[in-house]
């Protein structure tokens, strides 16, 4: 248990495994956040939708998007993984099968997986969140505004991180992927029907 | 029988795993009182290490069984020493 842990923290502090989990987690994060924004003025501006209608159509879509991320990812990364063992065991003249490395990559495999589902699974639910409070504190309107601003900031949230993580200014990285959810909205009440 | 006091190794590994790592699991070994490793050659997949270690009583088995397990491959044993106490090489006319 204890040697488990050890080995977790040693692959959450290697760049390899950060690095790729990072842009599974932003990229699918980034399609669930946009979605999850297409979904909610869609819905409000095709009427007719309860609060709850809107939250389910959105939870379905979360299912949907975070399965796909980690399986999608899950066998990516068995190939991925696999082809680089074969070209380690190639310059070693020996197998891996069973190794700490062998053992190393299926659990990267995992990390890689889990956080490209959990991307799209932030993305998607967050926005709804005002949907709650329908007929409490807010109308529909003003919980599809406020979704989408969530959205809007995640989206901020995300640019500005790797702003940071690449030394760009934070502020104009974030503002450009913001500027995203503005767009998907806008496209969405400028559509016919 | 005599206790190994010292075993060098040749050994090829893969560089994902880190030196320190061959470094820390050797020395953690029953019987071992430090380990040495030092890096020959490094290519973009793998790396050749010369690792020393140092014990009272080094168990040649669990020692490869280690490297086995840490996906190294031990190319040979380029220096053994048994014994109650550490003898070093000695000098002959053809150094």
């Amino acid at each position: 248990m204890a040697s488990n842990q050890s080995t977790l923290r040693e692959l959450l502090a290697n760049e390899d495994v950060r690095s790729i989990s990072r842009r599974y987690f932003i990229s699918n994060g980034f399609d669930g956040t946009l979605t999850s924004i297409g979904i909610i003025v869609g819905s409000f501006l095709g009427g007719n939708q309860a609060a709850m209608d809107i939250v389910r159509i959105v939870a379905g879509g979360t299912v949907g998007l975070a399965a796909s991320g980690v399986w999608s990812v899950w066998e990516i990364e068995r190939a991925e993984k696999l082809a680089e063992l074969k070209r380690v065991e190639a310059k070693m003249l020996s197998g891996l099968e069973g190794t700490e490395l062998h053992e190393r990559k299926g659990k990267a495999r995992k990390i890689n997986a889990a956080m490209s589902g959990l991307g799209p699974t932030i993305g998607m639910l967050l926005p709804i969140v005002p949907y709650f409070f329908v007929d409490v504190a807010l109308s529909l309107l003003w919980a599809t505004v406020l979704g989408v601003m969530i959205g809007v900031g995640l989206l901020f949230v995300f640019g500005a991180y790797m702003g940071n993580i690449s030394e760009q200014n934070w502020v104009i990285a974030g503002l450009r992927t913001g500027l995203v959810g503005l767009v998907v909205g806008g496209i969405n009440i400028v559509l016919p029907g | 029988m005599s206790p190994i006091k010292r075993l060098v190794l040749d050994l090829l590994k893969p560089n994902e795993i880190e030196n320190v790592t061959f470094a820390r699991t050797l020395a953690d070994l029953d019987g071992v009182d430090g380990t040495n490793v030092s890096l020959l050659e490094s290519d973009k997949e793998v790396q050749n290490l010369k690792i020393t270690i140092e014990g009272e009583s080094v168990d040649e088995t669990a020692v490869s069984d280690a490297v086995e397990n840490l996906g190294g491959t031990i190319h040979s044993v380029d220096e053994v020493v048994c014994g109650e106490r550490l003898v070093e090489e000695s000098s002959t006319h053809q150094d």
